[in-house]
């Protein structure tokens, strides 16, 4: 219970003597903010802390971003750990700044933050902190891989000791986001999405094909912005960048709630269905990026690319008004 | 399916293989259509090995008439370590049922270049079924930068569209079995009409309608029965099941009546590298992408995603069946 005595100022968030100790490997991000600021909002996990990546802006950027969204919360006192600016093959990362504007969060240009990131990197961190708890801590990865491919990589032990990964990445069987083969996340560092999935940790993915099922309406972004949800009016203005861009990449006139339906894959993981198999990354050719899974519909008569590892659980359905509500209810409450 | 114009000319792309004979069997014997050639090609069995069967299997019906033209026995690269499917059909390609030599004998011409040849006879007259690996289409394409404009429309049974492949979870076996061959095709401009396994493993052949088969003392009927054997071994083995797909028989009988599918239209390009090789990714228009890629300002191709598999069925018992 020594999360209720370090949370006891912060509010409701890890109250619960089984709160799910959760860190938070993030690249904020407007869905990344949606989802930070539900998981403060929740008394079913305990944030260890924000491991920070890019994606949706630099790496620099979204550890601010990240120290923002702990200070907006009132929870100053939630480690923020700066990980890889670049993907393991090194390089300059692809920034979705057309998606989530210059500063990350829909062109806010909100006032830096006070707190500062602490000395630990990414990496180090996750593997401190699964260390001291094995089999205790969750992670939820709302970005590219390359913190949690550098944990494997640092300690042989990492991902057995994790509890579970839960991944926002991919597309199975379905369209990517960034070109037709590709979905974002995996798209950022494809290698260490390969080191990831083939690592044996016990890993849920939720790709693209299940989170843009699952929308926020113009109606219900208003709905949300005459709420009184402690965080509404900051993530209403956020969003308007976010649903803009929406309109013209996807018609859809609204936003996809690709994060937060990855959080809410952590503490209810009974939203959805699952299938099990071994999912590779394509790392080469135009096809850089692509998600495969081996669903196990055949038996291979030689060996392949597949064989020998171990199966992750697939997201392959979604109970949609379930998730809807579950977000509603976290981003609604006072 | 009354025929009222002339036939549709068309020359099958093969690589026999027991469902590729109960393809060309169904075309001789389909009024819709004509057969005005086979091409042969590596795949089920080595290409040397295609054109015998091919010949085989036109002496069988009586049609030795029809010119038989042998194809590539490398990839569009060149390569040569190629798969070949002898545990699908056995090491003859035909159920390991000895049959003798052939009496005939291929064109001196090439696979593609009959190809090219035929196009430019009869522009936009001649339909192809590609029923292997695409390297002789490629190579038309090649050959002859109007082939892709003369060409009617390329029937192509191969990749595996939004399903796991049946080489391996990526990659179908046609398209494995040249890549950078399917990525031309799919790109050339051609009409083209792929039809993947996402429906060709809707069309089964159960085992009761192969002892309906059994029973009719048609010609082709008794044929098929005996080479079936294996077949029927190899799917019980990799998918637990006790049908058959219908792989070949399908895309020939969509060449003969399109209204058997549905299809979407996009663009398809095919990874040529890395674990995914072979793998065909269609780009179906539903979202734009901010940036240019791969897939921006190539020609689109329309993909088979449903199928009438039941009539699909119907027709090949039927028409087998026949006296």
């Amino acid at each position: 219970m020594a999360s209720l005595v370090s949370n006891a100022h912060g509010g409701i968030n890890g109250v619960l003597g089984n709160a799910e100790k959760l860190i938070i490997d993030t690249d904020p991000g407007i869905d990344d903010s949606m989802a930070i600021l539900m998981a403060f909002q929740c008394p079913e996990v305990e944030i260890l802390g924000l491991t920070t990546i890019f994606g949706n802006a630099t790496t620099e950027v979204a550890t601010s971003n990240a120290l923002l969204l702990c200070e907006i919360a009132g929870r100053e006192n939630v480690p923020v750990a700066e990980g890889s600016s670049e993907p393991l093959k090194g390089g300059a990362p692809r920034v979705a700044d057309f998606v989530h504007g210059k500063d990350g969060l829909g062109n806010t240009f909100l006032p830096p933050p006070k707190a500062m990131k602490i000395e630990k990197s990414a990496s180090e961190f996750l593997v401190e902190k699964v260390s001291e708890y094995p089999g205790e801590v969750i992670v939820l990865a709302l970005g590219p891989l390359t913190n949690l491919a550098l944990a494997i990589k640092r300690d042989s032990s990492f991902a057995s000791k994790v509890k579970r990964i839960v991944i926002l990445g991919g597309s199975f069987f379905a369209l990517g986001n960034v070109n037709p083969a590709a979905e974002a996340n995996i798209h950022g560092d494809p290698e260490a999405a390969d080191t990831v999935f083939t690592s044996g940790a016990n890993i849920v993915v939720i790709g693209i094909n299940i989170t843009t099922q699952v929308q926020f309406t113009d109606a219900d972004l208003l709905e949300l912005k005459e709420s009184k949800g402690k965080h509404a009016p900051i993530l209403s203005d956020m969003c308007k960048f976010y649903r803009d861009w929406h309109v013209t990449s996807d018609g859809v006139h609204g936003i996809f709630l690709h994060d937060p339906v990855s959080f809410v894959a952590v503490v209810r993981p009974d939203l959805f269905t699952y299938r099990k198999g071994v999912v590779r990354v394509e790392t080469q050719g135009i096809c850089v990026g692509h998600t495969l899974m081996d669903q196990g519909l055949k038996k291979w008569n030689t060996t392949n690319p597949w064989t020998g590892y171990s199966p992750v659980s697939v997201a392959w359905t979604v109970d949609i008004e379930g998730v809807l509500d579950y977000v509603r209810e976290l981003l609604m409450k006072p | 399916m009354a025929v009222d114009t002339e036939p549709k000319k068309i020359i099958i792309d093969t690589d026999p293989g027991i469902d590729d004979a109960m393809a060309i069997f169904l075309a001789l014997r389909s009024p819709e259509v004509e057969v005005i050639g086979l091409t042969t090609i590596y795949g089920n069995v080595y290409t040397t090995l295609a054109t015998r069967n091919a010949l085989h299997l036109l002496e069988v019906a009586g049609r030795e008439d029809i010119p038989v033209a042998e194809g590539s026995h490398v990839t569009l690269t060149k390569g040569t370590k190629l798969r070949v499917a002898d545990f699908v059909h056995g090491t003859d390609g035909l159920g390991n049922q000895n049959f003798p030599p052939p009496k005939g004998k291929p064109l001196e011409e090439s696979a593609a270049s009959f190809l090219v040849h035929q196009a430019k006879v009869n522009p936009g007259k001649v339909t192809v079924v590609a029923l292997g690996p695409l390297t002789n289409i490629a190579l038309a394409i090649q050959l002859d930068p109007e082939f892709a404009k003369n060409i009617g429309q390329i029937v192509l049974l191969g990749g595996a569209f939004a399903v796991n492949g049946n080489v391996n979870p990526a990659a179908e076996a046609n398209i494995f079995g040249d890549p950078d061959a399917a990525d031309v095709v799919f790109t050339s401009g051609a009409d083209v009409l792929a039809v993947g396994i996402n429906v060709t493993h809707q069309v089964i052949m159960t085992g009761s309608d192969r002892e309906n088969l059994a029973s009719s003392n048609g010609k082709f009927a008794q044929y098929l029965n005996k080479i079936l054997d294996i077949y029927f071994s190899y799917h019980e083995e990799a998918y637990n099941t006790k049908g058959v797909y219908l792989h070949d028989p399908t895309a020939l009988l969509v060449a003969v009546n399109p209204s058997l599918i549905t299809c979407i239209e996009g663009i398809v390009r095919v990874q040529t590298t890395g674990i995914t090789r072979g793998l065909t990714l269609l780009h179906n228009k539903q979202k734009r992408f901010g940036e240019i890629n791969e897939w921006s300002n190539k020609p689109t191709v329309k993909v088979a995603v449903t199928v009438d598999a039941p009539t699909v069925v119907k027709l090949v018992m039927d028409r087998l069946m026949d006296l």
